[in-house]
């Protein structure tokens, strides 16, 4: 439902001092667009080594493997944080990064994971709301700002990685992309071909933070309070 | 609460802002940390002022197709589920909120970092109602625990130290802990995860609106805004009008320019988008999407010479370099837009009435207008305002007009010029002591007050030079 | 080559010797200098506090004063940033447009015209002593001055040039602002003396004298023994 919008637009183009614009309008190519330059002659290890470098600005934890070892680094990293319960995304990439027969031997080994499940309905977010970690996968990565993308769905919830203590992104070597720039590209073009664009598309950039207190900076506020990347090769 | 915030005089505010020492070291120390922030991250990022041409020339061309992108928006929005409001006033918007969060028989309402809503004295208007609002941004959470205005846009509580938070953590939350800041911001992350879990309602601001696909951004770094557009099951973002970008592409850019220009870092910690309701099968997310756009006397300032100040992306670099802004913090300017920006949009949404003195708080070092990401002339906005209100408004004070007058007959008449250069010396005798003019008469005493003023030389110019020509012809 | 010297009415009016100063350098540097006597104010002090009708009698003033003009040089990067708006305020005006145009077109702040215009950094002058440099607002945003005055200043013999902490922020003067909201203007220049004190320098010098007299005097108030000097002034020491 659209209310009060012709009065509200129409004023508007009075002050513009010309009529309503109804027909389509093109945009123009802007003069300058130095976006496109930065770490474009990179390849995707030279991103990486950006991205690790990133990492220590945003008080983010960065490992490298590879899939034969990620099931290693995983658990490694998981036992840092302390073990407990942990809720991933139901994603593809589970199984072809080996980590479906993974998460059924920790469930053995007495920590509980929970693969989130649309058919369990809100069972998933109080789950998620006690878990101790959260894991997804990276859909698309910035190296510049150490961003990963999630291009969230019923599968990769908004709140896997927002609820719990402790966030795990596994960034799948080549979602590497230089910057924003070129993730914000891939959707607009998937809408300009009219696919249905996520709900919510999530740039996480490390654990969150506030400076509201005297400008001291202190990790870990309503979010996940710490952050580690790990990138397979 | 509205825009004014405060409604002792201009003198007394400024007067205020001086004798606090604390909010005056606060501030110096945070405009230094967040400038040396931003030059750093602009360094970064190749041609900086290439950016800001870019970043300039988007905004330009949304704000004259305002109308085209807003119906764009609008349509898409509804498409994926949302409803939308044009809102031509603060009333008409707030009525609007009410009228929802009746509907849905709101008990709770979470919300997020807003100033739009501030503006429009939402949290007043939903309270009266017996609506219990949470503000759940840490800066946000502290004044309104402690019943104080926002002193920055982006840092609100930046006047605040950690003891008297920590005072009025006790007070009203009955907190035990030290001043830490770590301890503080754990409280209130214990205390706010209760009220995201059991609000009904989400209430978000709007960085930026995508028009292609009715997209509404959110950047913030403490992760509120996911929680309180993931969990309520109701989500309302309100926007002023001119929030607004093309596509995707020009979000990343705008977004690029806030996060280096606000607080230095290459992008926040969260850049959410969100579209619409939740889909199909998605579980989090809200079920019921709407999307308030605020005119409330902003299409007043298109067509004007001001119209590049709806080009301003709220990032607050024109308040982080501005030494009045260092030296009379952000309560002084007595609306919730305080700095450089604040003393160019307010009149304009609020009038000349309760601000007019508000363009005048500036030396026009143009420092503002060098740090803007989009470069919006700020200090010569600021000299517009004069203008006007000496023109147009008529309120300049009656000395000042008598001087002007006095400056025009005096600077359009060489004669007249030439008379008073040679007797300035014999004019400000009286009162001239071993070359320096402590209390000066007149308009000088205002200097003189704080600081000598020299003496006008012996010599003019004009008689040396006019003896050295003589010489020259002999 | 033929200058014309635009000395600004503060140092018309109160500090002589700076137009003297400037006169001297340009004539070592090659140039013939006359100087216009119809010239008065800019017109900034007007146009600042938003008296647009009254300030543009002034600039008409100066429009004219330097009609037949090769260069005009003035030592001052506001005063010379204030001509440069001309064309800007007279935009649309059938009759003096294009005048404001010429006469922005060649005008040149002093230091600016020295390094640009007449490739000079070594002006051949001396000075022996501690100095710190205020890069003023106007000189360097407005007008974008900003590298041509420590070239100069680096090349003046038994000078030791010390970097003036927060350098680039406002000393408070901003015209009328400095009467207008003195109390804020003071707190501002208070900072700026500051600053210049922890340098240690026995001489601040800047490229604009408004901005002078008031850190200037300031520091006298305080009884700081820090001598500002105008960097005409410096320059024309030998």
């Amino acid at each position: 439902m659209i209310k009060n919008r012709e009065s509200f637009l129409k004023n508007i183009a009075d002050q513009l001092n010309r009529p309503r614009i109804k027909t389509e309008i093109t945009k123009p190519v802007w003069t300058k667009q130095p976006q496109w330059e930065v770490y474009h002659e990179l390849s995707k290890n030279e991103l990486i080594d950006v991205l690790e470098e990133q990492c220590k600005v945003i008080h983010t934890t960065f490992k490298r493997g590879t899939k034969q070892n990620l099931p290693g680094i995983l658990h490694e990293t998981i036992i840092e944080y302390g073990g407990g319960s942990i809720i991933t995304a139901n994603d593809k990439r589970n199984s072809a990064f080996g980590l479906s027969s993974f998460y059924d031997h920790l469930n053995s080994d007495h920590i509980e994971v929970c693969k989130w499940d649309e058919k369990k309905g809100n069972e998933n977010v109080h789950f998620a709301e006690q878990a101790n970690i959260g894991i997804t996968f990276s859909d698309i990565t910035l190296a510049e700002s150490g961003t990963v993308t999630l291009l969230n769905n019923k599968n990769n919830s908004r709140t896997i990685s927002l609820l719990p203590t402790h966030y795990i992104a596994i960034i799948p070597k080549e979602t590497l992309v230089p910057r924003m720039s070129q993730a914000t590209r891939i959707i607009h073009e998937k809408n300009k071909n009219g696919e249905v664009i996520p709900s919510c598309v999530s740039f996480i950039t490390g654990p969150s933070n506030s400076a509201d207190i005297e400008l001291n900076l202190v990790v870990g506020v309503h979010g996940p309070v710490k952050a580690t990347y790990i990138v397979v090769e | 609460m509205g825009i004014q915030i405060n409604q002792s005089p201009y003198e007394a505010r400024v007067q205020k802002g001086l004798d606090d020492t604390f909010m005056r070291n606060a501030v110096s120390s945070a405009q230094e940390r967040l400038k040396t922030g931003r030059i750093r991250s602009e360094e970064g990022i190749g041609n900086w002022d290439d950016w800001r041409a870019l970043g300039e020339e988007i905004r330009k061309h949304t704000i004259e197709h305002l109308d085209y992108y807003l119906d764009q928006l609008s349509n898409q929005v509804v498409k994926r589920g949302g409803n939308v409001f044009f809102a031509q006033t603060a009333e008409e918007a707030t009525d609007y909120i009410k009228t929802v969060v009746k509907q849905k028989n709101g008990k709770k309402v979470v919300k997020s970092k807003s100033m739009v809503t501030e503006e429009i004295g939402l949290n007043e208007v939903l309270q009266k109602e017996e609506v219990e609002v949470v503000e759940t941004d840490l800066g946000e959470w502290i004044l309104q625990l402690d019943n104080d205005p926002p002193s920055h846009i982006v840092a609100p509580a930046l006047h605040k130290d950690r003891e008297r938070i920590r005072d009025v953590f006790a007070d009203k939350k009955g907190y035990d802990g030290t001043a830490i800041p770590e301890d503080l911001t754990l409280f209130a992350r214990e205390q706010l995860r209760k009220d995201f879990l059991s609000a009904d309602i989400g209430i978000t601001g709007c960085n930026f609106a995508v028009a292609e696909s009715g997209t509404v951004t959110l950047v913030t770094n403490e992760g509120n805004a996911r929680l309180a557009t993931s969990l309520p099951d109701t989500q309302i973002a309100v926007m002023g009008m001119e929030r607004i970008v093309p596509t995707w592409e020009e979000l990343d850019i705008l977004v690029s320019l806030l996060t280096r220009a606000a607080v230095g870092q290459k992008l926040t910690s969260y850049i959410t988008a969100l579209t619409g309701t939740r889909l199909d099968k998605e579980i989090d997310g809200p079920s019921e999407f709407h999307l308030v756009i605020v005119d409330n006397g902003r299409s007043k300032i298109i067509g004007t010479e001001f119209q590049s100040a709806l080009h301003c992306i709220r990032c607050a670099a024109c308040i982080n370099v501005c030494p009045v802004y260092r030296h009379i913090g952000g309560h002084a300017y007595g609306s919730i837009y305080p700095g450089p920006i604040g003393a160019v949009i307010t009149p304009l949404l609020d009038g000349y009435e309760n601000h007019q003195e508000l363009p005048y708080a500036s030396s026009l070092c143009a420092a503002c207008t060098e740090a803007c990401p989009v470069k919006i002339p700020l200090h010569e906005l600021l000299i517009r305002h004069r203008e006007i209100i000496v023109e147009k408004e008529n309120k300049a004070p009656v000395s000042e007009k008598m001087m002007m007058a006095g400056f025009a007959q005096w600077a359009s008449n060489p004669a007249a010029y030439k008379l008073s250069a040679k007797m300035v010396r014999t004019t400000l005798k009286p009162w001239i002591k071993e070359e320096q003019i402590s209390n000066g008469p007149g308009p000088l005493k205002g200097w003189t007050d704080t600081r000598d003023f020299p003496a006008p030389k012996r010599q003019t110019f004009r008689s040396w030079y006019r003896n050295r020509q003589k010489g020259r012809t002999q | 080559m033929k200058v014309s010297l635009f000395i600004t009415c503060v140092c018309d009016m109160f500090h002589s010797n700076v137009g003297k100063d400037t006169v001297e350098i340009l004539e070592r540097a090659g140039c013939e200098v006359d100087f216009p006597e119809s010239q008065t104010c800019c017109g900034q002090p007007a146009f600042n506090s938003g008296y647009l009708q009254q300030s543009k009698k002034a600039m008409k003033q100066m429009i004219q004063a330097f009609e037949h003009a090769e260069y005009v040089v003035g030592p001052s990067g506001s005063c010379v940033g204030m001509l440069k708006e001309y064309p800007k305020i007279f935009a649309g005006d059938p009759v003096w447009e294009e005048r404001a145009t010429e006469l922005a077109n060649k005008a040149y702040e002093l230091t600016q015209f020295l390094v640009d215009i007449l490739n000079v950094v070594d002006v051949g002058s001396k000075f022996v002593g501690k100095v710190t440099y205020h890069p003023s607002c106007h000189m360097t945003r407005v007008l974008g001055v900003k590298e041509a005055p420590i070239q100069l200043l680096k090349q003046i013999k038994g000078i030791e040039l010390i970097e003036l902490p927060m350098k680039e922020d406002c000393c408070g003067f901003g015209g009328t602002f400095a009467i207008k909201n003195a109390d804020i203007s003071t707190e501002m220049v208070k900072e700026k003396s500051r600053h210049v004190s922890e340098t240690g320098a026995h001489y601040l010098v800047g490229g604009d004298m408004a901005c002078l007299m008031n850190i200037g005097g300031m520091m006298s108030r305080e009884g700081k023994n820090v001598q500002v000097i105008h960097i005409a002034e410096i320059l024309n020491t030998q």
